[in-house]
């Protein structure tokens, strides 16, 4: 009996010590990507949680985006995320996005690493348009491509990203209603990230805690509006398995409209190594 | 059909002359344990590694492989790059049987061929450390500085 138990407990020891976390803890930002890639033959299951304050009005607007991300190769990484919100009252399916990222630079050296990666996402969702806005992440049918380039130096890691993003009209006839020159913008972001704790390593298993503060730009080609997010959060790795992420988003500000641009999120993300 | 036997013979003499008994590591462009983690996990997948020993607090992987198998230093070298870090360094430690190197001269060991590099003609005895100087295997600025030429697959750059 007891060596049954003691031979699930070595089960259960080795089922949670193969879930883990890849990349460098403090470049693992809340709401944008870095330079680095995930393990080549990984997969990784993400959950984020967007409870974000309706403008005008006391509506909460929920987003859900479930999102899977696997590790192709050592400079390929592929992301497919549903969406879904309680935006048009009910609680529904909105569309879905394809992300790519490849990183064509890779410096790295001991504790430090200086690394670029081109990106792009085609999104599809079929909700109304309701703001100026440009979001690919659960609002707008489009596409983006970008770079990336992240720095990282011990215990900080600094990362910037620019891209260039085109909205066209949301499926279900929901049109881009304010103008072909004006659906066309720049965003272009800073990310700091920094390992709080251990302040020394001495397992894998120990809890990590990184302070991210980020900063968010989207600048319309069109129109010349602007928005400036700032969005702190805090992020913690237990056991080196499961990630969770804490943060608000606070826009600083912005000359377009904007439905619900100041909430919390909260992201749970979960990784498994060598599955390929 | 002597000289078969002869050649037999002189390979037999090869690979019973020196053993990889261990590898060491050090890993670059990482900063904490998961990545750390990464790494040991991808090593493990490896079907001649038998061991791997992390110290987290200097990304240095001890690696010990498993009696009769074949160590493969490019697949090593594989799985760090893709589990997305470089290697810094790699010493394989070489149980050597009264083997004789010389200059630019190679030695197979485990279906393996090193060139030993700035080394005199000497004789090798008992378990000794092999740095590998390829590119991949050392940072790029040191690699910069020796800048040797790619050898066929299986073919490495030593110093001892």
């Amino acid at each position: 009996m007891s060596n049954n138990i003691s031979r699930i407990k070595i089960n259960l020891f080795i089922i949670i010590f193969s879930v883990t976390q890849s990349c460098h803890a403090q470049e693992l930002f809340s709401l944008t990507e870095p330079a680095s890639n995930r393990a080549a033959g990984s997969i990784g299951f993400r959950i984020d949680n967007t409870i974000m304050d309706e403008r005008n009005s006391s509506r909460t607007n929920y987003h859900l985006i479930p999102e899977v991300m696997i590790g192709i190769s050592k400079k390929l990484t592929v992301n497919g995320s549903l969406f879904f919100s309680n935006r048009s009252n009910a609680f529904r399916g909105e569309g879905g996005s394809i992300y790519a990222k490849y990183r064509f630079l890779s410096n790295d050296a001991v504790q430090r690493h200086f690394r670029m990666a081109a990106y792009g996402r085609v999104s599809v969702n079929n909700s109304d348009i309701h703001q100026e806005e440009i979001d690919l992440n659960g609002h707008n049918t489009g596409a983006e491509f970008g770079l990336v380039a992240t720095k990282l130096i011990q215990k900080v890691a600094i990362s910037s990203t620019a891209s260039f993003v085109k909205a066209t009209d949301n499926v279900n006839s929901n049109k881009f209603i304010y103008g072909t020159t004006n659906s066309k913008a720049v965003n272009y972001t800073l990310s700091f990230g920094k390992l709080m704790l251990p302040t020394a390593y001495s397992n894998y298993r120990q809890t990590n805690i990184n302070c991210m503060v980020e900063i968010l730009n989207q600048v319309n080609t069109g129109s010349g509006k602007y928005y400036m997010d700032m969005a702190p959060s805090i992020q913690m790795i237990f056991n080196s398995q499961s990630r969770i992420d804490v943060g608000y988003r606070k826009e600083l500000a912005s000359n377009m409209i904007r439905t619900a641009p100041n909430g919390f999120f909260i992201r749970l993300e979960y990784n498994f190594f060598n599955v390929f | 059909m002597k000289k078969l036997f002869l050649f037999a013979a002189l390979v037999a003499s090869i690979t019973l002359n020196a053993q990889v008994t261990k590898v060491q590591l050090k890993a670059s462009g990482l900063t904490c344990s998961m990545c750390s983690n990464a790494i040991n996990k991808a090593l493990k997948t490896l079907d001649f590694v038998e061991n791997i020993n992390a110290d987290i607090k200097t990304y240095t992987f001890d690696i010990s492989f498993k009696a009769n198998s074949k160590v493969d230093f490019d697949k090593i070298k594989k799985k760090v790059e893709g589990a997305g870090f470089s290697i810094t360094s790699f010493t394989a430690f070489v149980n050597f049987n009264h083997l004789v190197v010389k200059n630019m001269e190679s030695v197979v060991i485990d279906d393996q061929s090193l060139v030993f590099v700035t080394t005199d003609e000497r004789l090798l005895n008992g378990v000794m450390a092999v740095q590998l100087l390829d590119k991949g295997f050392v940072s790029k600025k040191e690699y910069k500085k020796t800048n040797l030429p790619a050898l066929l697959p299986g073919t490495y750059h030593v110093n001892i």
